[in-house]
């Protein structure tokens, strides 16, 4: 497959995919991912392969070790293509808080491919060879990207795949998982990749499945829950209406639709941003140029050569971020914004707990408009960038299985429905998403 | 609210401190602006009522992942990554 | 002015592997970071997994201190930048930790316990060119690093440096019995302690290692509050660094320095649920403490209480060099009053242990069997436990070797006929009345056996002979 290092060479130069690319085809063939590349978002470690999560801190790290989900894929005969760019640690809604490449939108390169997997999402809409992408979401990272791209892209239930090797971002919150061309694409991945693993404590012990069975395009009896917050004031109108068209779709096909509502989704956005940076900000505090990545001369107390390497490390937004989630558990502090965000987490998860005894998934715009262009990006304040987050929040900080699905289309760029069910939910939504897929 | 909840220069500095992460003087102006902004818009969490609201560390309640106390040895260099090394010690900066 | 003195101790715990890693907590002879993995230094992606037995080993000191064990708790993060951090922060407990509200007897008096939890080791740190305020650069060796720790939080309730030297000396005895801490690792057992006089601020004495070390800490700590409240300065709140080298204590950092721990629910972990059966299981795995094997020798083997307390205090060695002892020679009382009057001062004098010694039961109950079968005297086993402690030797065979054994009836009936017909003169005197004649001719017949008799029974057997004269 060397041919296929060669044609994602020449796409990285035209889109921005990757913050490194496989030098060798080292794959052995021969399993459910025989002939396929394989791409990596750069938070997730592939042994010997420059892994910087796409932050300077991390310059010219090899990991030591395959993440279990990267060794998953080497044991199914994949090819591990390389690493694909992103917001620093995560740390965005559009890939552009990165020091290195930002991937451009495949059907528009004045916009934004989304984040915070960009590169993955563009990739997987731009790839003229078998590939499937491993993306990861905190808050909503891979649903966002897949939607602006108009990609399918799969958030599994937390604890669904095994988080080891993933560079944290917030671990209660981080999740690995897939996107494809097709639904068939992510459910094949992900049946690769998920399970337990005796190196994460967090993941789930439910044995594997093979998601590919629930490919039956059938959504007789279906029940469609339509949250009606997800449609308030911001959320486009285009972008609604295609949304609505997808709705209807699984109506025609025997689904039955009804509008709920879920009363905690505006106030999630200020429990998830004050519960990741909280996390994130204890999770960056490794990076002080000791054992491996960015390296300054050895001058000055600890305490200076710390604050030196981080400030020449992390760029803008990892700042803001260890700023203000240090903030949030500082003593004094702690408990009205860590404590209480955790509460009110609990409040969100019982939104969704109630609405799954009424319904089977819920499905809403993934996110509120379609990809921005970067002229509109580069004027947004950092408040305006968190609330672009305001759909995909609520279901990450519920650690619930999402799927974005390519709906239709508003001023020429893609449109994702949102899909979401109840924990381990996730054959629901491959069924949900594959029966649009096929009739539409 | 007392003066603890004032976000200004000052608080910004302190925690700047705190996580060890060198700010230059635009920078903390800029921050404490920002963060005037977005911990305000975050007060919304105070309209949620939470009385005898259990907080949630993670979306679903695992418990007692353990593992066996055995020594299992990891092969590796650890050194493989720094520069900053002697010997077979990683090498750091001083105390004070 | 009365001293109020609070302890935080940490206990290595006796694992086979780390607190959250496979690395093996041996470091004895291995190389600098040899025995580490990317959990135990933190890289990128790496997650940290709980040891079984550390979290029962902790659960059993626990119990042994009379603490509640929460049903359900959790470890957290401590941030906090040091070069001995690879993460810069600590995995420990915070507001949810494995047990509250515990206490330890000593001499009768109730020493609370505030908390029990774990937490993991930081790396060990070389200062290169200069002490830890001075020097050039630092040496990291992550071998300890992740090493299983148990931190013991007293409550300040004792009330001067020699009761917390006691009450360490009480605590390391109850850790030896339950197994989980080996008193002889080097820094198996480090101390912070609270110090403050009544009325005073409390001023935090770091990582000081050994018993003594404590009492002398805290000894210079209390004498420098004194002198300063005499002078009429105020003592400050602060952190201090113990000297062992000086014996003194100097500030680490004031209260304005202190870290803002930010801690927060470590994430990559899971809720620890400990139901009564699990507790249960590990309670009936609890040996005998300390205080219970005191009574025990006193109920079931009628020894005096000063000796068990003796025997038991001494450490677990003793007692179990006491009850094998025992085992071999059923005379617990004779057992006791040997090991404690005579075996360890002989130790004493040759300043070493019993583990180290070559004082086994075997051997030792030989020398009681010699005395109780009457072939050596108590005063000779007295001057042959020097030698059988210095030696090993078997002190039958050293008994044989040396032709120690008391004379027998034979030689001493010749022995005495021999003296009483050489000194006729003694024998006139003392049957005119003259008690210290006796003493002479005793004397004389001891001199004539080489002193191996019980001199009472040989004066009684002249006695004999020469009323039959």
């Amino acid at each position: 497959m060397t041919g296929v290092i060669e044609r994602a060479r020449t796409l990285d130069e035209e889109y921005g995919i990757f913050n490194a690319l496989a030098e060798s085809d080292d794959s052995t063939g021969g399993g459910r991912l025989e002939g396929v590349a394989v791409s990596v978002k750069d938070n997730i470690c592939v042994m010997g392969m420059e892994t910087r999560a796409g932050s300077r801190v991390l310059e010219g790290y090899r990991p030591p070790f395959d993440a279990t989900v990267v060794k998953k894929c080497r044991e199914e005969g994949a090819l591990i293509l390389g690493k694909t760019t992103q917001d620093e640690f995560g740390f965005g809604t559009f890939s552009v808080n990165t020091p290195f490449k930002v991937p451009l939108n495949p059907h528009d390169r004045e916009r934004s491919a989304g984040g915070s997997s960009g590169g993955a999402a563009c990739l997987t809409s731009v790839a003229d060879f078998p590939h499937l992408a491993l993306a990861e979401s905190t808050g909503g990272s891979i649903s966002c990207p897949a939607s602006f791209c108009g990609v399918v892209g799969l958030t599994p239930t937390y604890g669904r795949t095994s988080r080891w090797g993933l560079v944290d971002y917030a671990n209660s919150l981080d999740k690995i998982g897939v996107m494809g061309k097709t639904v068939a694409d992510a459910a094949l991945l992900l049946s690769v990749i998920s399970g337990p693993d005796e190196y994460d404590s967090t993941v789930s012990q439910a044995q594997p499945e093979d998601f590919t069975e629930y490919l039956q395009n059938d959504v007789e009896g279906l029940r469609v829950g339509v949250p009606r917050e997800y449609f308030g004031e911001g959320v486009d109108t285009g972008v609604s209406e295609a949304v609505w068209g997808a709705i209807k779709g699984l109506e025609s096909q025997g689904a039955t639709v009804k509008e709920l509502s879920l009363p905690h989704t505006g106030v999630s956005l200020a429990s998830y941003y004050i519960i990741a940076m909280a996390e994130a900000s204890t999770n960056l505090a490794k990076f002080s140029g000791l054992r491996y990545g960015l390296h300054l001369p050895l001058e000055g107390s600890f305490d200076d050569y710390f604050s030196r390497v981080r400030a020449r490390g992390f760029s803008e937004e990892a700042k803001r971020r260890v700023i203000l989630g240090t903030f949030t558990r500082m003593a004094g502090y702690r408990d009205a914004y860590y404590l209480k965000a955790l509460r009110v987490r609990t409040r969100v998860i019982e939104d969704f707990k109630r609405a799954f005894e009424e319904v089977d998934v819920l499905a809403a715009p993934t996110m509120p408009v379609v990809a921005p262009r970067f002229d509109e990006i580069s004027g947004m304040e950092p408040i305006q960038h968190y609330m672009m987050d305001v759909l995909t929040v609520a279901p990450n900080l519920a650690g619930i299985p999402m799927i974005s699905f390519p709906c239709g289309r508003v001023h020429g760029m893609p449109v994702g429905l949102h899909l979401m069910a109840d924990h381990m939910g996730e054959g629901k939504l491959i069924r949900a998403a594959h029966a649009l897929e096929v009739r539409g | 609210m007392s003066d603890q909840w004032t976000i200004d220069r000052g608080l910004v500095e302190r925690i700047s401190k705190v996580a060890r992460l060198e700010l230059t003087q635009d920078e903390v102006e800029k921050f404490t602006g920002q963060l005037k902004v977005i911990l305000e818009a975050f007060r919304e969490l105070d309209d949620v009522d939470t009385e005898g609201v259990e907080p949630s560390f993670h979306p679903q309640e695992l418990s007692n992942v353990l593992r066996e106390d055995e020594a299992t040895p990891w092969n590796w260099d650890p050194l493989e990554n720094t520069e900053h090394r002697e010997g077979r010690h990683f090498k750091g900066p001083r105390i004070q | 002015m009365k001293a109020v003195i609070g302890l935080e101790v940490h206990v290595q715990l006796e694992t086979e592997s780390k607190l959250f890693c496979g690395c093996s907590t041996d470091s004895e002879g291995a190389e600098p970071n040899g025995n580490t993995c990317p959990i135990c230094l933190g890289f990128p992606g790496a997650k940290p997994k709980v040891n079984r037995r550390a979290v029962e080993h902790a659960v059993k000191i626990a119990r042994a201190l009379e603490c509640d064990v929460r049903p359900r708790f959790y470890f957290s993060r401590k941030s906090y930048f040091y070069p001995d951090m690879p993460k810069n922060f600590q995995i420990t407990q915070y507001e949810m930790p494995l047990a509250l509200g515990g206490r330890l007897l000593l001499d009768g008096r109730s020493i609370g316990i505030t908390r029990v939890h774990m937490e993991e080791d930081p790396a060990r740190l070389v200062h290169v060119g200069g002490g830890i305020s001075s020097s050039l650069y630092t040496l990291i060796d992550h071998n300890r690093s992740g090493v299983p720790l148990v931190e013991i939080v007293t409550d300040p309730d004792l009330a001067s440096s020699r009761e917390a030297r006691m009450f360490l000396e009480k605590l390391g005895l109850i850790l030896e019995h339950l197994g989980v801490y080996d008193p002889g690792r080097e820094g198996g057992l480090r101390v912070d302690a609270n110090v403050s006089l009544e009325g005073g601020q409390r001023v935090e004495v770091k990582n000081i290692t050994g018993f003594r070390a404590v009492e002398d800490a805290l000894n210079y700590e209390i004498i420098r509050q004194e002198s300063m409240a005499n002078m009429g300065i105020a003592v400050e709140r602060e952190t201090r660094h113990y000297d062992a080298e000086t014996n003194t204590t100097s500030t680490l950092r004031r209260k304005e320095q202190e870290e803002d721990y930010g801690y927060i629910t470590e994430p990559d972990l899971v809720r620890i649920d400990v139901d009564d059966a699990w507790i249960s299981r590990l309670e009936s795995e609890m040996p005998e403490l300390p205080d219970a094997r005191i009574q025990r020798y006193v109920d079931e083997h009628g020894v005096p209480l000063f000796q068990a307390g003796i025997i038991v205090n001494t450490g677990l060695d003793l007692s179990r060099f006491f009850e094998e002892c025992v085992g071999l020679f059923p005379e617990p009382g004779m057992v006791a009053n040997w090991i404690v009057t005579f075996l360890l001062k002989s130790l004493n004098y040759e300043g070493i242990g019993l583990r180290e010694s070559k004082v086994r039961p075997g051997t030792f109950v030989e020398l009681l069997g010699l005395i109780g079968e009457g072939t050596i005297t108590e005063r000779l086993a007295r001057e042959l436990i020097k030698e059988y402690v210095g030696t090993g030797e078997s002190p039958r065979s050293l008994v044989e070797r040396r032709g120690l054994a008391s004379a027998g009836r034979e030689e001493l009936g010749e022995a005495i006929d021999e003296v009483l017909s050489d000194n006729r003169k003694a024998v006139a005197d003392y049957r005119a009345g003259q008690t210290r004649a006796l003493d002479f001719l005793l004397g004389q017949v001891l001199r004539r056996i080489r002193a191996r008799g019980d001199p009472v029974e040989v004066k009684r057997l002249i006695r004999d002979a020469l009323d039959s004269e």
